[in-house]
């Protein structure tokens, strides 16, 4: 476990040579929630709306509006960041010199998943703190075990989606398209902007996106709003358990099929 | 395990598709073997194939077929251990992290290589003197020089103390006085001293002529020769070679009719041509040599030499180190 925490400590260091990129991560989930707010406010004339109430269980826009955007900084850092990860160490020039190392590169991917895992939390102390100061969000911070209970199966689950990325970037190197794509389905078919209810055909395949779960048992715990805990957190548990060998499996797949092929330092 | 065998090499192949019907035979049937200690050389072109063997041998490449073993481990089978058991050194910059210190990049790959907690901070510091760069070990890589690089690119790959080392062109880019020093410390204190078995890719001949025990020359795929530098040399059937230097262009068609020329090597370097002519008779094809390149070109100066490895490629070839052609 040794590299896996020598991972850890490498990206931040490389990270923190770059202070405006830090800078940026913390501050782009909350610009791109304000527009949404503005457009809520112009299309139903206030912030709260009896029907939205309806289909998300609160009638307050802005809460939940924020904590979709807050928590979806997960999500970001496991397609983006896992995804483009060996693609940054081809840029660095020492992808192959890492994999002719006698680690698996599954550790590598871990390290790298547990970097970003910290960083997004820290960011989402940050932005939680910014939400609650400057927008007035009213959070109930009593059931600190269950918040940290669903964030880890959360972000179990975006490790999995994080390999497959990472496999996908090994696989078609320039994948920022595709990756985009991958963005603006999970955006689409989870409830980070608005409740998958307002649409049979999102909320028949938001029941596979670990986000759904975490989502609703985030914001129920967050925002007081009723929820299932139990069934949120064992269908969240069994997507992981899914999810995660997965995961691994496709990568292991592909590395082995660029293996053959001669691309693995392509980019 | 093989007891003295540090990497055989039996009946490899490796093809890449290009396009639907376009394929490129990289690697194409090599087999050898290299003996514990020993500083064994491929010596090719760009393009001959050398560093995909390079990369089939430390498990970076899958091979079509053949066998690999390295410290007596299978590549298919035993990967993990093949790895643990080598060090890969390529050249070029490019091989660390700018933005972390040489500490910081040699803990990292310590981790990589399982080489145990308590011992890296020790190993660390001795690489570091080892290479002479203790003074510079808390700045950026970034703000290091092209050899000072390449020498912490060596205390890298040195970090777990494998018996085995890949070296893949390791002087590309550096300066006269770092390609010195790299030579010298690959072959006195890597092979000689610390006894590593070391396989070196170059397409510098003076490079595997000073330091390769044994060479194999590879051209499009296969080994042509294989064998010491002397014997090498001494294996071609003219013993003498007539170089001729001079300026401006010249095509290697005109020399088609000289009789007693046998493989003619025309190369570009400091704003001068050199045609190399392997000869038994270097007095007898003098005249006719230089009337025919003087209609072309100016001719600075003519001399003749003993064959260099480079000549002897030609010989074998037909193509020249340089480009391969």
């Amino acid at each position: 476990m040794w590299v896996v925490v020598e991972e850890v400590r490498k990206s931040f260091k490389i990270l923190l040579a770059y202070p405006v990129e830090v800078v940026f991560w913390i501050f782009s989930p909350l610009l791109w929630v304000i527009p949404l707010v503005f457009q809520g406010k112009a299309l139903i004339g206030a912030l709260s709306s009896t029907p939205f109430g309806a289909l998300a269980g609160t009638d307050e826009f802005i809460p939940y509006v924020l904590i979709g955007a807050i928590i979806s900084t997960y999500m970001f850092s496991a397609i983006w960041s896992m995804g483009n990860s060996f693609r940054d160490e081809t840029y660095y020039g020492t992808l192959e010199h890492i994999l002719s190392s006698p680690v698996r590169p599954a550790y590598i991917l871990l390290g790298k998943g547990l970097y970003n895992s910290i960083l997004s939390t820290s960011f989402v102390i940050v932005q939680l703190l910014i939400c609650v100061f400057i927008f007035g969000l009213e959070i109930t911070l009593v059931k600190v075990f269950p918040i940290f209970l669903f964030l880890l199966l959360l972000i179990a689950g975006l490790y999995g989606i994080g390999f497959m990325a990472a496999a996908l970037t090994l696989l078609i190197k320039e994948a920022h398209g595709v990756l985009h794509m991958f963005e603006y389905v999970l955006f689409l078919f989870s409830p980070i902007r608005y409740p998958v209810e307002v649409n049979p055909i999102t909320r028949a395949v938001s029941v596979f996106i670990p986000l759904t779960y975490a989502l609703i048992a985030l914001r129920g715990l967050l925002l007081d709003i009723e929820f299932n805990f139990w069934k949120n957190s064992i269908i969240l548990l069994g997507i992981d358990c899914a999810l995660l060998p997965l995961g691994l499996l496709i990568f292991h797949y592909i590395e082995k099929r660029t293996k053959t092929r001669g691309t693995l330092a392509d980019y | 395990m093989i007891d003295n065998g540090a990497i055989t090499v039996e009946g490899i192949y490796k093809v890449f598709k290009k396009g639907r019907s376009d394929e490129v035979r990289a690697v194409d049937g090599i087999s050898f073997d290299i003996k514990k200690g020993e500083l064994f050389g491929l010596l090719g072109p760009n393009g001959a194939g050398k560093t995909t063997l390079i990369k089939c041998i430390s498990t970076l490449l899958i091979p079509d077929s053949g066998a690999v073993r390295v410290a007596g481990y299978d590549i298919y089978r035993e990967p993990l251990e093949v790895r643990r058991h080598i060090g890969v050194l390529t050249g070029g910059e490019r091989s660390l992290y700018w933005k972390l210190n040489p500490v910081e990049n040699l803990r990292y790959f310590a981790a990589l290589y399982g080489v145990p907690r308590k011992h890296v901070g020790d190993r660390i510091d001795y690489l570091l003197e080892l290479m002479g760069l203790t003074e510079k070990a808390g700045a950026r890589v970034e703000k290091l020089s092209s050899g000072m690089k390449q020498k912490l690119s060596i205390a890298r790959v040195l970090v777990h103390d494998p018996p085995i080392l890949l070296v893949d062109e390791p002087t590309l880019g550096l300066d006269p006085y770092f390609a010195r020093f790299i030579r010298d410390f690959v072959k006195n204190e890597l092979n000689r001293k610390q006894g590593k078995t070391i396989l070196l890719t170059t397409h510098y001949m003076d490079e595997a002529d000073e330091l390769c025990g044994r060479i194999a020359f590879m051209n499009r795929g296969r080994i042509e020769a294989m064998d010491t530098p002397v014997r090498l040399k001494r294996s071609m059937p003219q013993k003498q070679v007539l170089e001729i230097k001079c300026q401006g262009a010249i095509e290697k068609e005109i020399f088609d009719r000289v009789p007693d020329a046998a493989g003619i090597n025309i190369t570009h370097s400091d704003g001068f041509v050199y045609v190399r002519i392997n000869t038994d008779n270097p007095e007898m094809i003098l005249s006719s040599m230089i009337e025919l390149i003087q209609q072309k070109t100016k001719i600075f100066s003519v001399r003749v030499t003993a064959p260099t490895l480079e000549d002897v490629f030609v010989d074998l070839t037909g193509a020249s180190l340089r480009n391969g052609k």
